[in-house]
């Protein structure tokens, strides 16, 4: 018989770190992120045997995760919840002396990654973070391969610039990394 | 033959090795003159380097007891239940299968008021259908203004049916395994109870596939024990991501051009 949910599992379990990062990212809360990461594990290990072998575990288990996620975002919307927790942000840990001295300085990239819009922080995560091919995070959010790029293009050029990420100051690091 | 015109789109897929080969060479020869070039490239490798480093505390931290604890109880869990059922039940695989098939419907079912798993189905039409007798009343089911609804309210919306004392709110647009297009909805009826559903576009028809009743709670919201189910279903069949709005309307919209 398989293994199917056995190697699923063992799996699973080294992969908690990334798909709870994942799951921070997405809702920004700590709490929300571990009900969803759980919610996540009982359905991959519900349907371990749909996982098809060969292809990545990541990009599966991610996909599990955000379809949880997108779900229960239109159900909150719908109940009428007004405190929307998809605004709630501590993915910086960011205290209220921190947010303060952020208004007056460049943001650090994880405040600036917080205030991407969802769509393009997911991408970004997706691509940057976890490194999942375009191809695989298209897959994972249901969207064409045109639309992932067109939104990392977007979060990557937004988060240059709240976080002060100049062109100028990373050339000198690239023409060290080509011309070498 | 030398190209200065590179896309942002280009230089990135360039930074993150997703160009193709002959691309990628023309972007490298140009970078050797064009220093402007080489910035816009840097920004994407920058970007890269910096979001990835700043997302890295989070995978350094400890990892919550409960959660590891929860999980790992649910991976003991599946596998002892796993080896349970192959030593124990040596079936042969055709009814392995049905097991399996079947598997997404025993566990919470016993605590909704009824499950009615649409594999035999039924249809809904432009005209309006006698209900079926007796059994489960899901009053809207069947009716003309549900399939309006399910034409027309975008995911995250609501409306009351007309001449019915049904809400019916959109959840979710996905497309199943053979790329039928698949509505998620909940109807919630004046006695409190909410049906939780999924109706996939067979032709110019909607077909109900999968239904639960659960009993009424406050506020009229389906309580988890049915969403669990619901996932199960949705899972069981292989359903997309949801459909973000552009593509839904999108969707909807064809789906109207289609039947008038």
């Amino acid at each position: 018989m398989s293994n199917a949910v056995k190697d699923i599992g063992e799996r699973l379990m080294a992969f908690l770190p990334n798909l709870r990062r994942f799951a921070i990212s997405l809702c920004g809360s700590r709490d929300v992120a571990d009900d969803l990461v759980q919610a996540a594990c009982e359905r991959a290990l519900a349907s371990a045997e749909r996982f098809e072998p060969g292809t990545r575990f990541d990009a599966w288990m991610f996909r599990i995760l955000r379809n949880l996620w997108v779900d229960q975002v239109r159900r909150q919307r719908t109940a009428g919840v007004q405190d929307d927790i998809s605004e709630r942000h501590d993915i910086a840990g960011s205290s209220g002396e921190r947010e303060a001295e952020a208004r007056l300085t460049l943001k650090t990239v994880a405040e600036a990654i917080t205030e991407l819009p969802q769509e393009q922080r997911e991408v970004l995560l997706l691509v940057c973070v976890e490194e999942l091919s375009y191809r695989e995070a298209a897959e994972v959010m249901g969207i064409p391969i045109g639309t992932v790029m067109s939104r990392l293009a977007r979060a990557r050029k937004s988060l240059a610039e709240a976080a002060g990420i100049t062109m100028t100051a990373a050339r000198s690091h690239v023409m060290k990394g080509v011309k070498e | 033959m030398t190209r200065t015109d590179f896309s942002d789109e280009i230089l990135m897929r360039f930074a993150d090795g997703e160009l193709d080969a002959d691309t990628a060479a023309q972007v490298e020869r140009a970078m050797e003159t064009d220093d402007e070039l080489v910035a816009r490239v840097a920004l994407f490798i920058e970007t890269r380097q910096a979001a990835r480093t700043a997302m890295k505390p989070l995978l350094d931290e400890p990892l919550p007891a409960e959660l590891k604890a929860a999980v790992e109880s649910m991976v003991a869990e599946k596998t002892s239940a796993q080896a349970a059922s192959a030593t124990v039940l040596p079936f042969p695989l055709r009814a392995a299968n049905d097991r399996r098939a079947n598997r997404w419907l025993t566990p919470v079912a016993a605590s909704l008021a009824a499950v009615i798993a649409g594999f035999g189905g039924y249809w809904l039409r432009g005209s309006a259908e006698p209900a079926p007798e007796g059994g489960l009343r899901v009053a809207a089911i069947g009716s003309p203004a549900l399939g309006e609804a399910l034409a027309t309210v975008a995911a995250g919306e609501e409306r009351q049916l007309p001449g019915s004392d049904q809400r019916f709110r959109a959840i979710a647009t996905f497309r199943d395994n053979a790329q039928a297009l698949c509505r998620e909805f909940e109807l919630d009826s004046a006695d409190r109870s909410t049906v939780v559903s999924v109706a996939c576009r067979n032709g110019t028809e909607w077909r109900v596939t999968f239904a639960v009743v659960a009993p009424g709670s406050s506020g009229g919201y389906a309580p988890a024990s049915s969403t669990e189910t619901l996932d199960a279903y949705l899972a069981a069949i292989d359903a997309g991501a949801p459909l973000e709005a552009a593509e839904e309307a999108k969707a909807l919209k064809e789906l109207q051009g289609g039947q008038r």
